[in-house]
């Protein structure tokens, strides 16, 4: 294909390049200055022209690129706004109502129950303001890089979602192997690795049921160390896969539930941060479950 | 200090803020005098002497931040609460290096507004300047050069993490009171953070290896179990 789009340009001067290389070989050998100055400055010539046409194309394709690059910028701002717009109009539609209420309705109980009601909303306000905030300061903020241990961090996860009310009691396995021991560690921010994990299994842990498994475990493959959530729950459908990583995306199974929409789009940045890799793999159907992987580089 | 009703001074820009702060700051106690920029705050300040000023920082004709540095160059040791508009780091370091004595970030639950009053109360000394306020903070052989970030044991240079560096300088300005591990998640990250209580106390046993404090028999840092840590030692500020 390459070829195809480079031939018609290039090839009358590749053939002139072919023609003065035989007519310098032909000068060399009868021994003929004139002839040997000639063809050279025929090559050079068609050189010149072959570089300057390359050059054009080069700078035609790089500003091809980069309109599509801005596009691209582009259309993310706009589903970036369309989204937040969305997800601010519901809680304050919701605080609205509620502060009718509270100035119309008569009754003690009905009068706490929009209370309840506005509470909730500015709740949800206030979370997506927070992560909001997380996604600007990331983009600044230099992250430390420490050696981490991963077996302890997995079990600072496991403790910290205990609180969650998704929690219940629920188990979650921890799975690490014994073997290289001690597990080898990975160079990055703590704090923000926790986050990152933690966002995953508090994912887990919401968009499943009481009788499905969570498990969280870690993996090395000499190069990378993999850190994988895995659940067994309805899994994600294909169609939101590749954008459930985006800034306040909502999968069509996610609309219901609450969460600010940043959670993801969070942990790809802070393992974007540490030079790593994330992913999703998830079936609706046998053998069912979702599984993020967390992809970090050895030091 | 007005024993029965302390005289409290807001000043931010945004009528329904004040509004909605002052009848719940005279509710727990507090007599509130409300302005709504830096300028007539920086003349309440003088006229009336309150016993702590809340300052926001973006406000119309002067706002917070110039208006605290002009009221402690005019000598007012006045305890001062910044509310700042962006939880960034530097946005936060930046309250507390003009001298204000606590910060609190938009948006903020109005008892968290309470109980940071009551504790900045607590700690201020009518008069003098705060501990917030100071560049260098001492207790015993340890040192703290909060301009040049660094912290000092006997003459030598402790190497510190940037966030190990945060919550010293928090536990140092705050001597003598309890603070929790949220509080402290707070401090170096500016933002909620799901409180993995090992995140706070992997930081304080460097801090503690580093200023070879004892955790059974603490010089400096305390742990108070199921609620936090103490900083002990007394600390003095200089310049």
């Amino acid at each position: 294909m390459l070829a195809q789009l480079l031939l018609p340009t290039i090839f009358p001067i590749l053939s002139s390049v072919d023609f003065g290389t035989a007519a310098f070989v032909f000068g060399m050998t009868i021994r003929n200055p004139a002839v040997v100055a000639f063809s050279f400055g025929f090559i050079i010539t068609a050189f010149i022209i072959l570089i300057y046409y390359w050059d054009r194309r080069r700078i035609a394709q790089t500003q091809t690129m980069y309109a599509d690059y801005l596009q691209e910028v582009g259309d993310r701002r706009r589903n970036f706004l369309r989204r937040l717009d969305h997800e601010i109009k519901n809680p304050l539609t919701g605080l609205r109502a509620a502060l009718v209420n509270l100035t119309e309705e008569k009754t003690e109980e009905e009068r706490d129950r929009a209370v309840m009601n506005a509470k909730r909303a500015v709740e949800r306000l206030t979370r997506l303001l927070t992560d909001l905030r997380k996604l600007s300061d990331l983009e600044e903020r230099a992250i430390e890089r420490f050696p981490v241990n991963v077996p302890e961090l997995l079990d600072d996860v496991v403790t910290a979602v205990r609180i969650l009310p998704a929690h219940e009691k629920r188990d979650i396995h921890v799975l690490i192997p014994k073997v290289p021991s001690p597990f080898p560690t990975i160079t990055g921010d703590r704090d923000l690795l926790l986050l990152a994990v933690y966002n995953l299994v508090e994912n887990a842990l919401k968009f499943t049921s009481a009788d499905d498994s969570i498990e969280v475990r870690a993996l090395e493959d000499g190069r990378s160390i993999v850190i994988e959530v895995a659940d067994s729950g309805t899994g994600i459908p294909s169609d939101d896969l590749s954008k459930i990583f985006e800034e306040l995306y909502r999968g069509s199974n996610a609309r219901g539930t609450e969460g600010s929409g940043l959670g993801l789009a969070l942990v790809h940045r802070i393992v974007t941060l540490h030079h790593g890799g994330v992913g999703v793999r998830s079936s609706q159907v046998e053998p069912r479950g979702t599984v993020f992987t967390v992809r970090l580089p050895r030091r | 200090m007005s024993l029965d009703r302390p005289t409290i001074l807001l000043a931010d820009d945004d009528p329904t803020i004040a509004d909605s702060l002052a009848p719940f700051l005279e509710r727990a106690g507090f007599h509130v005098l409300v302005v709504s920029d830096g300028m007539s705050a920086l003349e309440k300040a003088q006229a009336h002497h309150p016993e702590l000023i809340i300052l926001d920082v973006l406000m119309p004709r002067m706002d917070g931040r110039e208006t605290l540095r002009r009221l402690r160059k005019i000598n007012i040791w006045t305890p001062t609460i910044l509310l700042t508009q962006v939880g960034e780091a530097s946005e936060r370091a930046l309250a507390l290096e003009e001298g204000a004595d606590d910060y609190l970030n938009k948006p903020f639950d109005p008892h968290e507004l309470l109980a940071r009053i009551r504790a900045v109360l607590r700690r201020a000394r009518p008069g003098e300047r705060s501990l917030s306020a100071a560049w260098l903070l001492t207790a015993h052989d340890l040192s703290l050069d909060r301009r040049a970030r660094r912290a000092s044991l006997a003459g030598k240079v402790l190497e510190l993490t940037p966030k190990a560096f945060a919550v010293l300088e928090h536990l140092m300005t705050h001597p003598d009171e309890a603070v929790t591990r949220e509080r402290l998640l707070d401090v170096v990250w500016g933002w909620e953070y799901p409180a993995g209580t090992r995140t706070v106390d992997t930081r304080m046993a460097e801090l503690r290896r580093a200023l070879n404090d004892d955790p059974t028999e603490p010089r400096f840092i305390e742990t108070i179990p199921g609620e936090g840590y103490r900083f002990i030692a007394p600390v003095r500020g200089e310049g």
